[in-house]
């Protein structure tokens, strides 16, 4: 909580001041100490996924998601390329990388796509009232009483993943997985689709030790993966990590940098102002408004516990 | 911002509730009004029967029917063997050098049905079914136990193979990232090999049904509704499983006929159009009566609607309170004291008592059309019908449906949907003790059915209709006698029978097609006209040799014409009113839409009913010697084998089904007790007992060609 507020300082600050440049040093700096000590990870490998689409079915379940137009165990829907929205958290994606078995006929790689719950997140840095926010078991997770719609982590998110219910003309949120967090908070507990999946193609733990068994299974077996696991170190290292026989590229992976993606006030010069820059200057002097609206009506306590922090 | 909003929202949200409510109103007057006009033909008739009770879940002593095999899989699937911690870290190679000829064989397994369903796997979802695995068959198939269990606990004493959920517990053990939990060992192990092999099942489904949801809550009726009304509301979830049904056989009556000579092409043949029996003959003309067996509402007459869905009777196949029934004469329509809320709530998936009520009761009663199949497969015991009395299988088990088409195919109808045969699961190889005789059974599979020897006798349990003369009907004063079974040999209304239980199949070539006799056909001018027919020959590689039940009769002809007639029987017109056979054929032709020249008679007439249900156990199936009489002769294995064998020949030889105790049961099967020459060859095209002189074992492939032609 206490990464949050502080953070919503800062990000709301900083919006304000908009292109203020002399002060993205220290944001910059600061915000890199996001990642949480020992979160949990999920690996995919992807040479056991079969496409069944059971966590697709999962997620919609415990996320109580929509009923989806294409029943679940309808497979064909795997013939388009899908990304996740607001009404699917996650979705399978079928590649043809060019493996042949021995009657000549290609064999498909699934890919699952969610959010990567990355350890330093974009989406998270860009968010300038503190809507959504990296957990101490690591996922990021989403505060629809803070969001005020400017979307902006949906233009900062490296993987495209934040969805905005459009079609919802009263109340909008900004959709993506959750991580299951309320499920993964409990004792024992696991996110929807990595418990259902029927081959464990999704291996849920502490990052750590599925980090390890990646690995593991890489030198055991080379001949089955490349030596890469995504995620290790993309944009920072995400939660969510894969395994793979075929190059990432050809399985609809983007090559990205290892560093975190540019912190705020790069994202709102490189990203966003290029060609958004007025309405980024009205929602900022909005999201300034709000700043000072909420903040009459915190307590002292809160307000002297941020200074404090903020004197650190 | 928020604020603003807030109002706004408020206001706005109330008008659309307004606006729903009100169309909800309008919605629900106009669906009661709709429905009130679609129920109004539905009255029920005035005189209301009461529905039938349940099958009573009872073995023939009174006690309570149980499936012994599958309630002990069930309970062994309960059990959670110890956690194993530590295997041995070797290769599948160096496991096989250390065990050299200690590898466990096919003889150590304990248990060879066995049900996976483990409340390690149900703990987190419970979506679907438990699934049946043949173990001793996979056993067999792979001819390793070590494929499958691909490793050793490392603790001294440790039995080498373990059960996969010693291994394989809970997915996700900190302690153990890399052992997948058991769910995911199972599907791993499985599909791969199914993959690799390109052979067993694949999909989901293929090896476990889903587990339908409790229905009680979603399911949203009136009290009291119609039976269309309660459709409606499966429609609501259930729209593309109506279209399914639309097109399906159980709706139409009518499909593909692949397997009917001359007609592989055709789309229109069946009941609804087309076939004809030596029962109740044909149903155009007849609808309300036979239409009761309909999975539809109303099928009266020519005019019934087969694009409405809302006619569809969902419940015929989805009830699973066992109350749910048609009135027999209400075109389809059910009992209307029925509790139509309670059944849809709580609909499921078929079982032998929904499908049973139809398929069981054809030809006008329980056990009066197919030779394997009655009421007692209701709850039978396990020497009845090995799969549902021993394994309790539903029909769906083994008849696999996809979009309500349901597979299976059969002799007496040309619909098909998809075959089933027991190859499907016990392979071409079914025989797997690897002992002396299996290898001779399998190589029996190429030129004999299945059934031809694990069904010795059908209508094993129940007799059955074999003979029916309607030329006889009409003697109202006619005393009606009761045969050693207590049936009866008369009824005005139908003429004359014979029935027979525990009866000798007559055996015939079949390649898989069947020659049908079609309505406006000509008869056969021999005498007898086959109405089915199997298609296959000695000569024919594709044939085997299959046991069939013949149906036996003699049933109105046009005498100028030379085509069989179809008369209306039920209804105001009908014979069962008039006994007035000439109206009764006028009516009936009519309707079929064939020539009627006013001139009838009769002929006798035959049809081949094929028999795949009651299978035995296997050790009732047909003993070598039973069929071979040669054998009898014989004390060892020396006139084919030149080697002595230490083999107990006439054990061996003599191991199958027993006649005696069959009879000392209360079945009739004195007369087939010490039987050698069970099937007859010489019928068959043989010149004798092939052992003496010879069969397809040496001639096919080697001297056979495909087309049927001789080598030189
Ligand atoms: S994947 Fe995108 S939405 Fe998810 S945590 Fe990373 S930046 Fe945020
Ligand atoms: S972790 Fe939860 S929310 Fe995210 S994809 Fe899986 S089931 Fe959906
Ligand atoms: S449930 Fe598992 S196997 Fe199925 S699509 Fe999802 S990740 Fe792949």
């Amino acid at each position: 909580m206490n990464i949050s507020r502080r953070f919503f300082m800062k990000t709301s600050a900083v919006a304000v001041g908009g292109a203020v440049t002399a002060k993205a040093g220290t944001a910059k700096a600061e915000s890199r100490n996001r990642a949480p000590a020992d979160p949990f990870g999920c690996l995919v490998d992807l040479t056991q996924c079969v496409g069944c689409r059971k966590c697709e079915q999962a997620c919609n379940e415990v996320n109580h998601l929509p009923e989806p137009k294409v029943a679940f165990d309808d497979t064909r829907v795997l013939d388009c390329k899908r990304r996740p929205d607001q009404n699917a958290f996650t979705v399978i994606n079928r590649y043809y990388p060019g493996k042949k078995d021995e009657q000549n006929r290609l064999v498909p790689t699934y890919a699952k796509i969610q959010c990567m719950h990355c350890q330093d997140p974009a989406c998270v840095s860009a968010c300038i009232v503190g809507a959504l926010t990296k957990q101490e078991n690591g996922a990021v997770i989403y505060d629809k009483s803070k969001c005020i719609g400017c979307r902006y982590c949906m233009v900062a998110c490296p993987f495209g993943i934040p969805a905005y219910e459009y079609d919802q003309p009263f109340t909008p949120e900004v959709r993506k997985c959750t991580y299951c967090f309320e499920r993964i908070s409990e004792e024992g507990g696991k996110p929807g689709c990595a418990s259902v999946c029927p081959v464990e193609a999704i291996t849920f733990g502490k990052r750590d030790t599925v980090l390890a068994l990646a690995k593991g299974k890489i030198k055991k077996d080379p001949g089955r993966y490349i030596n890469k696991v995504y995620g290790e170190e993309e944009v920072g290292g995400t939660s969510w990590m894969y395994i793979s026989e075929h190059p990432f590229e050809k399985l609809g992976f983007l090559s990205l940098p290892k560093k975190p993606l540019p912190t705020l006030p790069e994202t709102i010069q490189h990203t966003i102002f290029k060609f958004l820059w007025a309405p980024v200057t009205l929602f900022a002097a909005l999201a300034g408004g709000m700043w000072v609206f909420n903040r009459k009506q915190m307590t002292g306590e809160d307000i002297s516990e941020e200074r404090g922090a903020d004197n650190e | 911002m928020r604020t603003l909003f807030k109002p706004l929202l408020i206001i706005s949200a109330s008008l659309i509730l307004i606006a729903g409510g009100l169309f909800f109103i309008n919605y629900d007057a106009g669906s009661t009004l709709s429905q009130a006009f679609a129920a109004a033909p539905e009255k029920a008739p005035t005189k209301v029967p009461t529905p039938p009770k349940p099958p009573e879940k009872v073995n023939p002593d009174g006690t309570p029917w149980s499936p012994a095999a599958q309630v002990a899989a069930m309970e062994r699937a309960k059990e959670v063997p110890p956690f194993i911690k530590n295997v041995k870290d070797e290769t599948a190679w160096e496991r096989k050098q250390r065990l050299g000829d200690d590898a466990p064989t096919l003889k150590d397994q304990d248990h060879a049905y066995v049900v996976l369903n483990s409340p390690i796997v149900n703990k987190d979802q419970d979506m679907y079914e438990p699934v049946r695995f043949m173990h001793k068959k996979h056993a067999a198939v792979t001819g390793d136990c070590l494929k499958c269990h691909h490793a050793s606990a490392d603790e001294p004493g440790a039995a080498e193979t373990a059960k996969c959920s010693a291994c394989h517990q809970e997915a996700f053990n900190p302690e153990f990232p890399e052992r997948p939990g058991l769910k995911a060992a199972y599907h791993r192990q499985c599909m791969t090999c199914h993959e690799e092999q390109e052979k067993g099942p694949l999909g989901c489904t293929d090896c476990h049904g889903k587990n339908v949801p409790d229905h009680s809550k979603l399911v949203k009726l009136p009290k009291n509704p119609s039976p269309t009304q309660v459709t409606t509301e499966c429609l609501r979830c259930h729209e593309d499983q109506g279209e399914d049904m639309l097109k399906s056989a159980h709706w139409l009556w009518k499909g593909p006929s692949p397997y009917t000579v001359d007609g592989e092409k055709r789309v229109d043949s069946g009941k609804a159009t087309n076939t004809i029996n030596n029962f109740c003959i044909a149903l155009p003309s007849n609808w309300p009566r036979c239409t009761s067996c309909h999975a539809g509402y109303g099928w009266k007459d020519e005019t019934f609607d087969f694009t409405d869905k809302s006619r569809i009777d969902c419940l015929i196949c989805h009830d699973t309170t066992d109350t749910y029934a048609k009135v027999p004469t209400d075109a389809g329509m059910p009992y209307p004291q029925l509790d139509l809320v309670k059944i849809a709530e709580h609909v499921g998936k078929p079982s032998r008592k929904t499908c049973g009520d139809c398929h069981f009761q054809g030809g006008g009663g329980d056990a009066v059309k197919h030779g394997d199949m009655n009421a007692i497969l209701y709850y039978p015991t396990r020497s009845c019908d090995v799969h549902m009395g021993d394994l309790d299988f539903q029909c769906h088990d083994c008849h696999k449906t996809r979009n309500h088409k349901i597979s299976g195919r059969s002799l007496s109808l040309p619909v098909a949907e998809g075959a089933r045969s027991c190859e499907d699961c016990h392979t071409s190889q079914p025989h797997h003790g690897n002992d002396l005789l299996d290898h001779h059974l399998n190589r029996h599979g190429e030129h004999i059915a299945c059934m031809t020897c694990h069904s010795p006798v059908y209508a094993k349990c129940k007799p059955t209709k074999t003979w029916w003369d309607w030329s006889e009907a009409g003697d109202k004063k006619r005393k009606v006698n009761k045969d050693k079974y207590g049936m009866p040999d008369y009824f005005w209304k139908k003429g004359e029978f014979l029935w027979d239980e525990s009866v000798q199949p007559t055996y015939a070539w079949y390649n898989g097609t069947v020659e049908r006799y079609l309505i406006g056909d000509e008869i056969d001018d021999d005498g007898v006209t086959e109405i089915t027919r199997p298609v296959g020959g000695i000569k024919d590689s594709k044939s085997r040799i299959a046991p069939f039940k013949i149906m036996a009769g003699k049933q109105p002809v046009d005498k100028n014409n030379k085509t069989l007639l179809t008369p209306n029987l039920f209804g105001p017109k009908g014979y069962w009113k008039n006994v007035d056979w000439d109206q009764a054929f006028k009516v009936g032709a009519e309707a079929a839409g064939i020539e009627y020249s006013g001139e009838y008679d009769w002929e006798e007439t035959k049809m081949y009913w094929s028999l795949n249900h009651e299978v035995t156990p296997k050790e009732m199936a047909l003993s070598c010697v039973q069929c071979h009489e040669s054998l009898t002769q014989e004390r060892s294995c020396d006139r084919c084998h030149q080697d002595k064998r230490d083999v107990d020949f006439k054990a061996l030889s003599y191991k199958g089904v027993d006649f005696k105790t069959m009879a000392a049961r209360g079945r009739d099967t004195l007369d087939l007790v010490e039987k050698t020459d069970y099937i007859n060859f010489k019928a068959l095209g043989y010149k004798g007992d092939p052992i003496i002189y010879g069969g397809r074992f040496k001639q096919l492939p080697l001297g056979w060609h495909k087309d049927g032609k001789e080598e030189k």
